[in-house]
């Protein structure tokens, strides 16, 4: 522990050597300003359209904010319709009377134009007018259960509702898409990704002045050089997620609950750039490429919060739940957090199997750096214990990849996604269950038939025992059930997915190791297999 | 001239035989792929007049009210199926016999306002997909009440089409696709750069018969190349998927000289900090900025590259010249302050 603290006061000072002087600590602060103060004017103006559209106006017209409109005032109303006429403007308004053309333009123009006016006007009549007569509407909300409860006679209707659920007025309603939450809850995702460049940032430099090659050297565990690096950054992410969470008026344990799986995910995947890295385009890339998946992954799912019970998948969508005040239990909290804090063990076991000085300073192309990592992950132990147990804990990102799958699948329901999504399924799925073996038979560790027979066995068992785990908390969660039980191989005889598992990881460990195919050969012969099996399965149910 | 040249060949030479510009490319792919299908799928669950063009057939109303109440009528005309029902028993047994899938219960009208039930099936999915589709018809029944109240709300009857994929074309994917090159570049230079200085090579490259500013300018116009290559690319995808864009040659223009603002705005950072790990966290801090201040002053090379892409008559050379004459200033001051570098 003791050691722990010092490698993480050693990266403080480091970081703050790095940041003091000269002008870099006044040109951070002078931009964090310039963000935080215009991104707190544009918050209301800027929307999706910025600058298309041109609007003529004449007479009493009500003011145009909305950034999507450049307003041409003209001076009278022929002037307005002969703009008009030109294509110089695309809608016209003189007084209540709105002008438009018929082509394609112009009316995108005035379907946008009728929702922002519409608005407008509410605010007027609410302003002009006393409440009741403005808002004349109640709407009350009640709900009834799917089917008929028990015993109630037919020709009986339920009790009158003392009470509705909820009532509402209808042109006072927000819009049912979480936009806003979703952005607000994406704020924290900011430093998190800031702090954690820095993180790599860190390694990549003693990577370069040697110093992790020294510190290497020195009494302490690679263990304790990740954990005591990463120790510091965590609790500034913490205490970001903490002043993200206090200026937003969320609820900030809560946050701190919901995000702290999040930053072990994040600190996680980028603890591996620094590993791979071979040029500094490299990080940049691979940074780039890491942070547009991740985002990807958070916010997608997140913008179908009470749509679709896929959304848990994500830990934004329980932030959009906190900010509507809608509560979630302790299954919808654990959903999307138990594979993040997987895929960080995962990591900071590959972290501590490749934290040593051949790995770090050889130049290889990536696909061979990959191959070596994974087999110095799977050297540690005997062969029979380490391919049953990566298969096991690689679960956790063969389930996420799956998931983002899933979640495309699920809201967009073509037959073509659907197809593109069970195939890459089973490729991701293939993939994880073989390499090993393939890494294991390129060290010479493993040639026999009889080995490869017996490893592949045992890679379907550890994969088989693994995805029947995460089953047992995600099946009733996702909503269509029918495609999550063709991908997770549900509602079958354990036997039957346990001969597959085994069946299909044989094929391409065989064709590879014996027949010296390809592997990515090998491997898309297997993936037709197997999407034709997950196919065969999904028309059965 | 010529050792420039080397630098320039050396550069994009070091980028393909990395394969790394690939990554980039994908992720350009991915985020465009994944926007549309994001707005996609929030069309599909969001936009009522989506659900009702694709889904509406499902969701049928059953309406207890006065015969001569309009609510019903209103609901008919934006699509829906409506069924009128004597009493809310009866509605109940047709929810419950799936002859309607959720029931509306219109009281006789008491003076200035009025309350109506709205019975929805107990399933989030499919009650909230309802609620958005009849949000509409309440909202013109409300106009109607408020009428009634001699309340008069204007511009309710304009119509028009529904321009969410519209705008997202032209002010999301392809200021997008023409200036995340650009972004790239930046963050390359830099690299580029702090490398030779963190690897102590530049004192080598810089014994060859080549200047600081020779050197600097040559990696500038390496990614800068890289980045217009790829701009032309997706415009013509985009072309070839029937978008149509004005001003092409405007367009180009306009990327390829935010590609160089941002490849010399990067080269200025990495001439002053020297690693790469300041350089890059205040350029990226720094792009955020000036895309805000942009947009605070009206500026903003994403609204321009929108307007020329959609050939809006008021938009032309001159909006692009503003961003030339930055270029030409930030190149001066590059120019004096590249002898930092050798320091």
């Amino acid at each position: 522990m003791n050691q722990i603290l010092v490698i993480a006061w050693r990266e403080v000072t480091r970081l703050r050597k790095r940041f003091s002087g000269g002008a870099s600590p006044l040109a951070v602060i002078a931009l964090m300003i310039v963000i935080g103060a215009s991104s707190y004017f544009l918050r209301d103006t800027v929307s999706l359209g910025s600058g298309l559209y041109r609007v003529g106006v004449f007479g009493d017209v009500p003011s145009i904010t909305d950034t999507r409109f450049s307003v041409v005032e003209v001076k009278s109303a022929d002037e307005g319709k002969s703009l008009l006429d030109e294509k110089r403007i695309d809608v016209f308004i003189d007084g209540a009377q709105v002008t438009y053309r018929e082509d394609d333009k112009s009316q995108y123009a005035l379907k946008s134009l009728k929702q922002y006016l519409e608005t407008q006007e509410i605010v007027r009549v609410g302003k002009t007018y006393e409440y009741n007569l403005a808002f004349p509407l109640r709407v009350g909300i009640n709900y009834l259960p799917l089917n008929r409860p028990a015993g109630q006679d037919p020709q009986q209707e339920t009790p009158p509702v003392e009470k509705p659920k909820e009532t509402i007025i209808p042109s006072l309603t927000p819009p049912p898409a979480p936009f806003t939450q979703v952005l607000v809850a994406l704020l924290f995702i900011m430093p998190i990704t800031f702090i954690s460049i820095f993180f790599t940032s860190s390694f990549m430099d003693e990577k370069i002045n040697r110093r992790l090659v020294i510190l290497l050297s020195a009494p302490v565990t690679p263990f304790q050089i990740i954990f005591g690096k990463m120790l510091p950054y965590a609790i500034f992410a913490l205490f970001g997620v903490a002043v993200v969470a206090a200026f937003t008026g969320g609820k900030i344990l809560l946050s701190l609950a919901i995000f702290a799986p999040t930053i072990l995910f994040i600190f996680a995947i980028y603890l591996l750039v620094p590993l791979f890295y071979r040029t500094f385009k490299d990080t940049t890339f691979i940074a780039m490429f890491v942070t547009t998946m991740t985002t990807a992954y958070l916010v997608f799912p997140a913008m179908f919060t009470n749509a679709n019970d896929v959304s848990y998948v994500s830990p934004l969508t329980l932030a959009v739940k906190m900010y509507r005040n809608e509560p979630f239990g302790w299954r919808e909290y654990l959903f999307p957090s138990v594979p993040m804090a997987g895929i960080f063990i995962f990591a900071m076991f590959a972290g501590t199997r490749l934290l040593n000085e051949e790995f770090l300073m050889g130049y290889k192309p990536i696909s061979k750096k990959i191959k070596d990592a994974i087999y110095l992950m799977m050297a540690h132990s005997k062969p029979y214990i380490a391919v049953p147990l990566w298969s096991l804990i690689t679960i956790p990102a063969v389930y996420m990849t799956q998931v983002v799958f899933l979640a495309f699948a699920t809201n967009l329901p073509f037959k073509l996604i659907l197809g593109a999504v069970l195939f890459g399924s089973a490729m991701v799925e293939e993939i994880v269950k073989s390499v090993g073996i393939i890494a294991l038979a390129e060290h010479r560790v493993i040639s026999s038939a009889r080995s490869i027979f017996g490893l592949s066995f045992l890679s379907g068992l550890g994969f088989l025992i693994g995805e029947k785990l995460l089953v047992a908390i995600s099946i009733s969660m996702v909503s269509d059930a029918r495609v999550a039980g063709a991908l997770f191989g549900a509602g079958l005889l354990l036997l039957i997915p346990l001969f597959a598992h085994f069946f299909f990881t044989s094929i391409t460990t065989f064709l590879t190791i014996k027949l010296k195919f390809p592997y990515t050969l090998s491997l898309f012969i297997t993936t037709v297999i197997h999407f034709i099996y997950n196919y065969l399965i999904l028309r059965g149910s | 001239m010529n050792s420039f040249l080397v630098v320039v060949k050396k550069e994009i030479g070091s980028v393909l035989r990395d394969g790394t510009i690939i990554i980039a490319v994908l992720i350009q792919l991915f985020i465009a792929s994944f926007s549309s299908a994001l707005l996609l799928g929030m069309l599909s669950l969001y936009d009522a007049d989506t659900i009702l063009k694709f889904g509406g057939a499902g969701i049928k109303i059953g309406v207890v009210s006065a015969p001569d109440d309009l609510l019903g009528s209103m609901m008919s005309e934006r699509g829906l199926k409506v069924f009128n029902y004597g009493s809310l028993a009866e509605a109940e047994s047709g929810l419950y016999n799936r002859e309607v899938t959720a029931i509306i219960v219109v009281p006789e009208a008491t003076g200035k306002s009025s309350e109506i039930q709205l019975y929805l099936p107990d399933s989030d999915t499919f009650s909230s997909l309802i609620r958005m589709v009849i949000q509409e018809p309440l909202k013109q029944y409300e106009n109607h009440l408020r009428g009634q109240n001699g309340i008069d709300v204007r511009y309710t009857d304009l119509k028009g089409k529904p321009a969410t994929s519209f705008e997202f074309v032209y002010s999301v994917m392809i200021p997008l696709l023409m200036f995340f090159p650009a972004f790239v570049a930046g963050s390359m230079v830099i690299d580029s750069i702090t490398e030779e200085v963190e690897n102590n090579t530049l004192q080598t490259l810089l014994s060859a018969p080549l200047t600081i500013n020779g050197m600097i300018a040559g990696k500038i116009a390496a990614t800068v190349i890289v980045a217009i290559v790829q701009c032309i690319t997706w415009l013509t995808l985009l072309q070839v998927n029937g978008t149509i864009i004005k001003n092409l040659i405007w367009v180009i223009l306009l990327a390829l000289i935010i590609a160089a603002l941002a490849a010399s705005f990067a080269a200025l950072g990495a001439v002053f900090f020297k690693d790469r790990e300041r350089s890059q966290f205040v350029y990226s801090l720094a792009l955020l900025a000036m895309v805000s201040i942009g947009t605070l002053l009206n500026l903003s090379p994403i609204t321009t590259m929108s307007r020329l892409a959609v050939g809006d008559p008021y938009t032309s050379g001159w909006n692009i010249a503003v961003f030339a004459v930055l270029l030409g200033a930030l190149w001066l001051l590059l120019w004096k302050a590249s002898r930092r570098l050798m320091t």
